[in-house]
């Protein structure tokens, strides 16, 4: 658990003495709090100190950037297992594979989809993240065309995927300068791989097949002076994946075994079925997924899944209650009545949405039940719906005076219409049929 | 440095068991008597106890205008009639389970209680695979159709859904007096599933047939709720929670209702359905989710692959 500045601060020595860098004991410690200091330019704490600081202040998985500019991301920086516990902090960039054995035109017709296309759902845009050259032609100078075809169409984050050290750095010399991720460094080639990572800059994955090699492999990558570390289990079925990553996961959180503690790469081309892999490396602990070219409902699928897993879940189930607004409404505008429940609201307000008649929701505080449960517990009755209308100011945003309650609310129509004084109008029990319900009966 | 790296496991609960179906033997008519859920850790992580390989459910209704158009454009006439959509569903699609809706229930003023029945054995007749009924969602006409359903398929060992708080009376009746299990649906709430586990077990339904539905939002639609309360549900059972070792059964039922799908380009648009399933019904099962329900008969293949790879050579176990 992240520790408040004060509590860092009293921890530290308190010599004011600089030799951290920063001015005073107080500033060091405000910037452990913030993840910005390590803990280790402070000679003088005593084991204590150092133990419980250490632990706390230093994510148990690596942050590390990969690209340049408007979309470069960062991954790692996890502290959970589940993401019930906290939350996921950053979502695994996904990496659309192209070859060097293609030619310039085909090459960039992958690189142009991932620069332009994008998903806009509930206000964001949702967009695939880089491109992965893979050398397979064996040959540095394809490699470095390759990587300057991607260049030349936009300024995506890349992994370079080569095996040898010397193709590597053809494609280092075109884009080393913007962060590319190299991959990937084994136990033939790391000490090449790692000297490239020093001299660019650049991250840097590891690959092993078992997580011990894995762990040795980035102990000696961080000895070699590699900045910053991804670690593949080279996983090539999903069962294999999902034990490995878990694994590693949860020997990273829990500070087992630090030298696992750096984000995870799955190239899922691998195993012969991308759209459960991609789904599976975005449920559990992938940092950086590799794909084939996407179909635009596997794009939508996948972005929307990411957005959804990467949501931090202390965001409520429930929708404040109130009025809410569908298209532009006017003073005739039909009223619906709604529960709190977000996935209620939700699906009501897709179905609005989509027969193009703008109108009103009026969301009850129901405790986020839904409508059918709520009738039958009894928590949605007359008495609430009469002073939520008053509360929410309802009568003076519409001149008439008619509710549409859910077709299962449809026992309290009678009731509703005494206690509050409007006309009730019974809609449809499932949302899908709202807008034949608008067509037949909204009549003013 | 070189000790063993590996899945750290620390449970000592374990998910309990529910067998869906009754042989000729058990004096059902199904093919096989399915028991899902077991185990005493996280799906797919293999260990010494690993439960059973999750199960594909196939949807399908007895009223398909209450029905996705991509489903019942893509599977034609068959779908007007209940016994032929079943019949032709084990045949080609191939699921481990089939799910029956009775949406004729769902219409304004049903009372055509014998047809409930009927359905219900014209669906057994004409197929073998073990079956998940779902009853009204109304409470006013719930007694009479899940006592209708619960007699139509006795000795069958059904699933019956769906029970919420507030409206469980029924369904447990049923199930009690047939032989049948029943679904226990609460709003993605660990507390109010386990809070109606409860209520199920005081009505006198053993923990033994109670599946858990924790309510699946569709991707994009509170899908992260869902998610999240599996894994929650599974955690808790296997921290010893015994109101909440039951095994689940995920269903996306909106997925192909929502935006994306349904205005999709048409060129694209059963593809979109196809995936917006696969997605949701690969992280269920790997929430935790025992039974996973689909739709569109195409995503039943993928989704099979997935599941299978997932699992594993050695049935899930090392
Ligand atoms: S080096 Fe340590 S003692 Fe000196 S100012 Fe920094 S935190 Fe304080």
């Amino acid at each position: 658990m992240a520790l408040k500045a004060l509590d860092i601060y009293k921890l530290l020595p308190k010599k004011n003495c600089k030799e951290c860098g920063e001015p005073t004991c107080l500033t060091f410690a405000m910037k452990l709090a913030a993840g910005k200091a390590d803990i280790e330019k402070c000679p003088y704490l005593d084991e204590e100190a150092s133990r419980i600081l250490g632990a706390s202040t230093k994510p148990p998985i690596q942050r590390v950037k990969i690209g340049v500019g408007e979309r470069s991301f960062a991954v790692g920086d996890e502290f959970v297992q589940f993401r019930h516990e906290k939350t996921f902090n950053h979502q695994p960039g996904i990496l659309v594979a192209v070859s060097d054995l293609w030619p310039d035109d085909r090459i960039q017709d992958v690189v142009r989809e991932v620069r332009d296309g994008v998903l806009v759902r509930i206000g964001t845009d949702l967009r695939l993240d880089g491109i992965a050259i893979r050398c397979e032609s064996g040959s540095a100078e394809e490699f470095s065309r390759a990587v300057a075809a991607v260049e030349a169409k936009a300024d995506l984050p890349e992994v370079l995927m080569a095996a040898d050290p010397g193709v590597m750095e053809a494609g280092l010399s075109v884009c080393g300068a913007f962060r590319p991720l190299i991959y990937a460094a084994t136990d033939e080639n790391y000490q090449g791989m790692c000297a490239l990572a020093g001299k660019f800059g650049c991250p840097l994955t590891i690959r092993a097949e078992s997580l011990e090699s894995l762990a040795k492999l980035s102990a000696l990558a961080a000895k070699e002076g590699a900045p910053a570390l991804l670690i593949d289990p080279s996983a090539t079925t999903l069962s294999d994946y999902i034990k490995k990553a878990t694994a590693i996961r949860q020997n990273a959180v829990s500070k087992t075994v630090p030298d696992l503690g750096y984000p995870i790469f799955f190239d899922t081309t691998v195993t012969g079925m991308q759209d459960a892999a991609l789904a599976l490396g975005v449920d559990k602990y992938a940092s950086v997924l590799v794909c084939d070219r996407l179909s635009i409902p596997s794009r939508n699928a996948l972005l929307t899944l990411r957005q959804n897993i990467y949501t931090d879940p202390q965001k409520p189930i429930q929708m404040n209650p109130g009025i809410y607004r569908v298209g532009e409404p006017v003073r005739d505008s039909p009223v619906f009545l709604s529960v709190n429940f977000s996935l209620t609201y939700f699906t009501l307000q897709g179905y609005l949405e989509a027969s193009g008649v703008p109108c009103y929701m009026l969301v009850v505080d129901t405790e986020g039940y839904s409508v059918l449960t709520a009738v039958a517990g009894g928590k949605l009755n007359e008495t609430l719906v009469a002073e939520s209308i008053k509360k929410t100011g309802l009568e003076s945003e519409v001149d008439h005076r008619t509710l549409i309650i859910p077709g299962y609310a449809a026992p309290l129509s009678g009731k509703i219409e005494d206690e509050s004084g409007w006309k009730v109008l019974v809609g449809p029990r499932d949302a899908a049929g709202v807008a034949e319900f608008l067509e037949k009966e909204w009549k003013k | 440095m070189p000790m063993k790296v590996d899945i750290i496991s620390e449970w000592t609960g374990e998910i309990g068991e529910v067998t869906i179906g009754a042989t000729k033997k058990e004096g059902g008519s199904r093919c096989a008597a399915i028991v899902i859920g077991g185990g005493s850790g996280f799906p797919f992580l293999g260990g010494s106890a690993p439960g059973r390989k999750p199960l594909i459910a196939f949807e399908f209704c007895d009223d398909p205008k209450l029905w996705s158009p991509i489903v019942t454009e893509f599977e034609g006439d068959v779908v007007n009639d209940a016994g032929a959509w079943a019949a032709r569903a084990e045949e080609r699609h191939r699921p481990d389970l089939l799910r029956f809706y009775l949406t004729s229930t769902r219409r304004r003023g049903f009372q055509e209680f014998s047809q409930v029945g009927r359905s219900v054995e014209e669906v057994l007749e004409r197929s073998t695979l073990p079956l998940i009924v779902e009853g009204s969602i109304d409470p006013a006409i719930d007694s009479e159709t899940f006592l209708r359903c619960g007699e139509a398929g006795e000795g069958e060992r059904l699933l019956l859904g769906t029970a919420e708080e507030g409206r469980y009376r029924s369904v447990a009746a049923a199930a009690m007096a047939y032989g049948h299990s029943v679904i226990a649906q609460s709003p993605i709430d660990v507390n109010l599933a386990k809070q109606l586990n409860i209520l199920l077990r005081e009505t006198g339904v053993p923990h033994d047939r109670i599946v858990i539905d924790p309510y699946t939002g569709a991707l994009g639609y509170g899908f992260e709720y869902s998610y999240s309360a599996m894994e929650r549900i599974r955690y808790a059972a296997l921290k010893g929670d015994e109101d909440l070792a039951m095994p689940m059964i995920s269903s996306a039922i909106d997925s192909l209702n929502i935006k994306e799908v349904r205005e999709a380009d048409p060129g694209q648009r059963g593809e979109m359905a196809v995936k917006w399933e696969l997605y949701t019904a690969v992280s269920s099962a790997i929430a935790g989710a025992s039974v996973v329900c689909v739709r569109h008969p195409d995503t039943i293949v993928p989704l099979r692959s997935a599941i299978d790879s997932l699992w594993g050579k050695t049935g899930g176990g090392d």
